[in-house]
């Protein structure tokens, strides 16, 4: 006599479409519900400094169009082009005047910078890790296996199965 | 036989050429490059320095002050690592450190100071009036501050390192506690340029 496994190949399988469309379902509709809206494909981000910002500045008075705070991905590139008069600083990126400083952020982090044109002198800085696809689709096969294999003890738990036998019968 | 070899090796090249991608530089760029600002004065041992003597080699420069207490010691220990992990290479560059506590930073001083990292790094010291021209065109910050010590004042002052390139021209900076390795792989690029 030998075992016949192929109902449970066959339920195996059944499970593991199952546990994966659930892992989909709740991997996609968790990344959906707590997407970041700065969540994005990295690109270049450019700030212009424009003349006569070190005197508003002195005079107590915010950097036109830069925000306090900011937040990158991996990969962006800060681009910033000084138009004023004087040397500049926005965090890493140092601008002598009349010249573009480029820097690629290559580490996820939260940094906190010094900051020539910013009334307080500091500047917020998150670089984010992107969620891609790949990261995703991690997060996918680390799930749908696991699930399957939880689901398929279960089934068994509380449909059991009783293993056919063939019955091999020795030609005479 | 020969055939298929020249193909797998035209294919490799191929798409070596077409996969490749440029090195891009961890500093923070500047972009055109500025011609750095001459730098004249004696260094450590008397001896003349020139910044425009430099050409051909790769210059990291950093501002700070022998009575330092965090950022110059860190720096220069950085700038003896990449030294040593640049190898054969490290001919080719120069660290170039510069005072900004010139009432105390005496050329014998600045030598007994750089004797502790490297005796091959340059520090230059020298009058107030003639730093003051070189702080200027490297739009570095410094000012004393009286902390009530008995060590003495401090200086507030930029710490940032400026990657000069063999041509002479300023082309980007490193913050404070940027890692070692990335500057390091810069400075490699920058003289195999």
């Amino acid at each position: 006599m030998k075992t016949d496994f192929t109902p449970y190949i066959v339920r195996l399988v059944i499970v593991f479409v199952i546990a994966s469309l659930v892992a989909i379902a709740i991997n996609e509709g968790a990344y959906l519900f707590q997407v970041d809206r700065n969540d994005r494909e990295s690109g270049t981000v450019r700030l212009v400094i424009p003349p006569g910002t070190a005197e508003r500045i002195a005079q107590g008075e915010p950097a036109p169009g830069i925000p306090e705070k900011m937040s990158f991905v991996v990969g962006d590139v800060l681009e910033v082009k000084n138009e004023d008069s004087v040397d500049h600083q926005l965090g890493p990126v140092w601008v002598p005047p009349g010249t573009t400083g480029r820097l690629v952020l290559k580490e996820a982090n939260r940094f906190s910078y010094s900051c020539s044109f910013s009334p307080d002198k500091y500047l917020g800085l998150d670089v984010l890790q992107r969620t891609s696809f790949a990261t995703r689709l991690t997060g996918l096969a680390i799930s749908a296996p696991t699930l399957a294999a939880f689901l398929f003890i279960y089934s068994l738990a509380v449909f059991p199965m009783k293993p056919r036998e063939k019955r091999i019968e020795a030609k005479t | 036989m020969i055939a298929g070899v020249i193909l797998g090796v035209a294919v490799l090249a191929v798409g070596w050429k077409v996969f490749a991608q440029p090195y891009t530089y961890q500093g923070s760029l500047i972009d055109p490059p500025v011609s750095a600002a001459e730098i004249e004065n004696p260094d450590q041992y008397g001896n003349p320095f020139r910044l425009s003597e430099q050409r051909g080699k790769v210059v990291l420069l950093f501002f700070g002050y022998t009575n330092c207490p965090d950022v110059c010691p860190t720096t220069l220990a950085q700038f003896k690592q990449i030294k040593a992990k640049l190898g054969d290479l490290a001919d080719q560059t120069r660290f170039v450190f510069i005072t900004v506590d010139p009432e105390r930073d005496t050329q014998e001083r600045v030598r007994l100071y750089l004797d502790n990292f490297d005796p091959s790094f340059v520090g230059l010291s020298g009058d107030r009036s003639d730093l003051e021209a070189i702080w200027q065109n490297y739009f570095v910050y410094q000012a004393k501050q009286d902390t009530g010590s008995a060590a003495g004042y401090v200086v507030d002052h930029t710490s940032r390192i400026y990657a000069i390139d063999k041509e002479g021209n300023l082309r980007m900076t490193y913050p404070f506690e940027m890692e070692q390795e990335a500057i390091l792989d810069d400075v490699r690029h920058l003289i195999q340029e």
